[in-house]
């Protein structure tokens, strides 16, 4: 027993404390995480505040006064208030919350006070040289606020009589209006430009209904886009309609099982496969007994495959809490989820032990890997299939086909919908029994393999190989 | 005296091919063993079976007092043909790790491991990668790896492969070494030279067969001696006939040939050399006449003669077995 922990720790550390394995496995939930707090913060501060004046030249007389107020500094600071409500409210709706306290509500409002641009609008005469007009955006200085004044220009817009007025001449129906003009300084930050515009738009429609003499007010909100209210039914009660995210996270279960078993399994199968070729398999086997050894090599990988499940469990999890989301998991999932993947990853294990000890070289392994490797990638496939209709005929059948039936019950558990508890320990007790007989199948496999030099086997020697005392 | 492995009837098979073949064999404790015998005699699968990797199809098989040898592993250090180290693993934390699964505790491991290094000249390298090191470093590490945990009972392996005189010369004296403080030795190989300067006993093994199981005494004893050697004056005698030919033609004679050291004659069976050594003297000048010693590569080559069929013919055999010397 002590020798066959000797093993599994010297199998952890190997693996664990490569580069590789830290760049591999640590870097993309670090990277995520850094995507998800510290980039928005970065681009928040950041993001040059521009200073300046709009200059508008209006030959239609119907615009101007619309974006005098429009384009002020204190409606660009409460529109972009009201887009961030406007985006939660969405999230909400499709099931995803994201509640924000008063102090990220505080600190989000400051940050976005300090890059709100403070722009006031400067009215030319209709006549104007357009041209002229043009010149000051080129000395304009929009990424420095240092040397950025109030007063320079670093917009331009030229609303053309047309673009209000249909032209009595253009009768086609399709575009009866005609375009007009925003001009920039260099290297304006694009979201005040598209904000300019979006502004620009809705001033001009604002102007061509007011001139049919409609109430443009009334219109927009008889137009406003309706908001669905999705309840599901239930004996408990009525909730709400998680969506999206009822689909998501059966399929992070899945893939961090499916990760976290491929990982461990390919880092069994490599380390095997070395052990081999650098002849040091038998010096082992001077010391231990080729079952101490497998064993030995099983545990240490799947502690490197529990650690990264526990790592990006953890996170995800976390994450989930962070988002009051908490409740789409159920903490028996979780216990569920272990039982699966001890049960995936035996499975997994013992047929990359077996493939490793078989063959000589890295190379070789990849043609007996080609079947291992097509029975791995059906989990994926069945996710949608399954995660949308968990308790289908199909779905209750590949509950108990072994190696899949451990990624199958995990989607199947993880999602809304209750499936019958019977399932769960019946599934468990196939996966337990398949895995032993995996084991014991591996087990011959090794004893032979490690020592066999030369042709690799196919699978039917193998099979020879397990039939064999 | 007890045996430290005691083997009776022991015979393996893998799949049409007969490894081992009812197989008896007794190793003394405190002995030098040297077991030989020609690439794919079942030299290794033996081993392998005593060391318990590999399971007997029948027979019985005991180490150091033990039916199996997994209750005794730690008392036995075995260094086998086909060995290596973990490429990327230091040399200390390697050995440190196998002296630990040998039974040696943690503190002792390390500084049992720090002092061997030492003792082979390897004491700058504990802290290098093993990929770092050159072949015969590498051996090295591994006979200390095999020894580390003061074994009862010492399995080798065709220990001597790939290591240059000086080389083997140290692992000669670690060998002798290892005998002198009381350990038991068994040592495998196909260069029966080596066995002849190291053991004070020899099985010998062919086609999953034991052969030979003796004393290096009894065995020169047991084998008369039937190679001459023969250098004569000139080639050619004062008539004209070739020197070769003239000895050829002598009755008692089975093969003659050339090689480096003269004309090697090989007896047929119950002649006695004296008379043909005068012979041979009384017919031309010679510079040199000699009986040579009797030799393992002889007396194996005598013994698989007899015991095998006709298709590898006594020449064959003598060519491999060269061949196979030269590769060591």
């Amino acid at each position: 027993m002590y020798k066959t922990f000797l093993v599994a720790w010297r199998e952890f550390l190997a693996t664990v404390l490569t580069k590789g394995f830290l760049l591999g496995i640590l870097l993309p939930p670090v990277i995520m995480g850094f995507a998800l707090t510290v980039m928005p913060l970065l681009m928040n501060t950041a993001a040059p505040k521009t200073t300046g004046t709009i200059a508008v030249i209006d030959k239609s007389g119907l615009v101007a006064d619309a974006l005098k107020v429009s384009l002020d500094a204190d409606a660009f600071k409460s529109r972009r208030a009201k887009k961030m409500e406007k985006a939660q409210a969405k999230l909400e709706s499709k099931g995803l919350s994201i509640p924000i306290d008063n102090r990220t509500k505080a600190m989000a409002g400051a940050a976005m006070e300090a890059g709100s641009p403070t722009l006031t609008v400067e009215i030319l005469p209709a006549t104007s040289d357009q041209e002229e007009a043009k010149k000051p955006l080129l000395t304009a200085n929009v990424r420095d606020n240092e040397k950025a004044n109030a007063s320079q220009r670093v917009a331009l817009i030229v609303i053309p009589e047309t673009a209000v007025r249909a032209a009595a001449a253009a009768n086609t129906p399709a575009t009866p209006f005609d375009h007009y003009q925003i001009y920039t300084a260099p290297k304006l930050d694009i979201e005040v430009t598209s904000d300019i515009s979006d502004q620009v738009d809705k001033a001009i429609v604002d102007a061509r209904l007011k001139d049919a003499k409609f109430d443009p007010d009334r219109i927009r909100s008889l137009i406003a886009e309706p908001i669905t209210d999705t309840k599901v039914v239930t004996k408990e009660g009525e909730r709400k309609d998680s969506g999206v995210a009822a689909m998501m996270v059966p399929g992070a279960f899945l893939v961090l099982l499916w990760i976290s078993v491929l990982v461990g399994g390919q880092g069994l199968l490599m380390s095997t496969v070395e052990e081999k070729s650098s002849r040091v398999m038998e010096v082992l086997l001077s010391a231990i007994s080729p079952m101490q050894l497998m064993v030995g090599k099983i545990i240490g990988q799947m502690a490197v495959a529990s650690l990264l499940l526990g790592l990006y469990a953890f996170t995800g999890i976390g994450a989930l809490i962070a988002f009051s989301m908490g409740h789409l998991i159920d903490p028996m999932t979780l216990v569920y989820a272990a039982v699966y993947f001890v049960i995936a990853f035996f499975l997994m294990a013992s047929m990359m032990a077996a493939v490793g000890s078989a063959v000589n070289d890295i190379r070789e392994a990849q043609a007996l890997m080609q079947p291992i490797m097509i029975v791995m990638v059906i989990p994926m496939m069945l996710w949608m299939p399954i995660g949308r209709n968990p308790n289908g005929l199909f779905a209750q059948i590949v509950s108990f086909v072994p190696p899949i039936s451990p990624f199958v019950m995990v989607i199947r558990i993880a999602g809304s919908e209750k499936i019958p508890f019977w399932q769960i320990p019946a599934s468990m007790a196939v996966g337990i029994i398949s895995m032993i007989f995996m084991c014991w199948a591996t087990a011959k496999i090794f004893r032979i393999g490690i020592l066999m030099y030369g042709k690799p086997p196919n699978l039917k020697t193998l099979i020879k190989w397990v039939r064999m005392a | 005296m007890s045996n430290a492995i005691s083997i009776r009837g022991l015979t393996k098979t893998f799949g049409p091919k007969l490894a081992v073949s009812n197989l008896d064999l007794e190793v003394p404790t405190g002995s030098l063993c040297g077991f030989i015998g020609p690439n794919g005699a079942g030299k290794t699968t033996t081993i392998r079976m005593i060391m318990s990797i590999i399971f007997p199809d029948s027979g019985e098989l005991t180490v150091l007092g033990k039916s199996s040898a997994i209750e005794s592993k730690d008392r036995i250090g075995y260094l086998p043909e086909e060995r290596g180290v973990y490429r990327k693993m230091k040399v200390l934390p390697f050995l440190t790790y196998m002296a630990k699964l040998k039974g040696v505790d943690g503190a002792a491991a390390k500084q049992k491991s720090l002092n061997w290094l030492a003792k082979v000249g390897l004491g700058d390298v504990a802290k290098k990668k093993c990929e770092e090191l050159s072949k015969g470093m590498q051996q090295k590490v591994q006979f200390i790896s095999a020894v580390i945990h003061e074994p009862d009972l010492l399995i080798l392996d065709e220990v001597f492969s790939g290591l240059d005189p000086v080389n083997r010369r140290l692992m000669r004296d670690l060998i002798h070494e290892q005998h002198a403080s009381g350990r038991t030795i068994v040592f495998s190989t196909h260069a029966m030279y080596e066995a002849e300067q190291l053991c004070d006993r020899v099985f010998m093994v062919h086609r999953g067969v034991k052969v030979l199981d003796d004393t290096l005494q009894g065995i020169r004893n047991r084998f008369d001696p039937k190679t001459i050697i023969v250098e004569p004056l000139s080639e050619q005698t004062e008539s004209g006939e070739s020197a070769l030919g003239l000895i050829r033609n002598l009755p008692g004679i089975t093969h003659a040939e050339r090689d480096r050291e003269g004309i090697v004659l090989n007896l047929a069976d119950g002649v006695p050399p004296s008379r043909l050594m005068a012979e041979i003297a009384a017919l031309l000048p010679l510079r040199r006449i000699e009986l040579k010693r009797v030799s393992l590569e002889d007396v194996f080559i005598d013994l698989v003669d007899s015991s095998t069929d006709d298709t590898v013919t006594r020449e064959d055999l003598r060519a491999t077995l060269k061949e196979e010397a030269a590769h060591v």
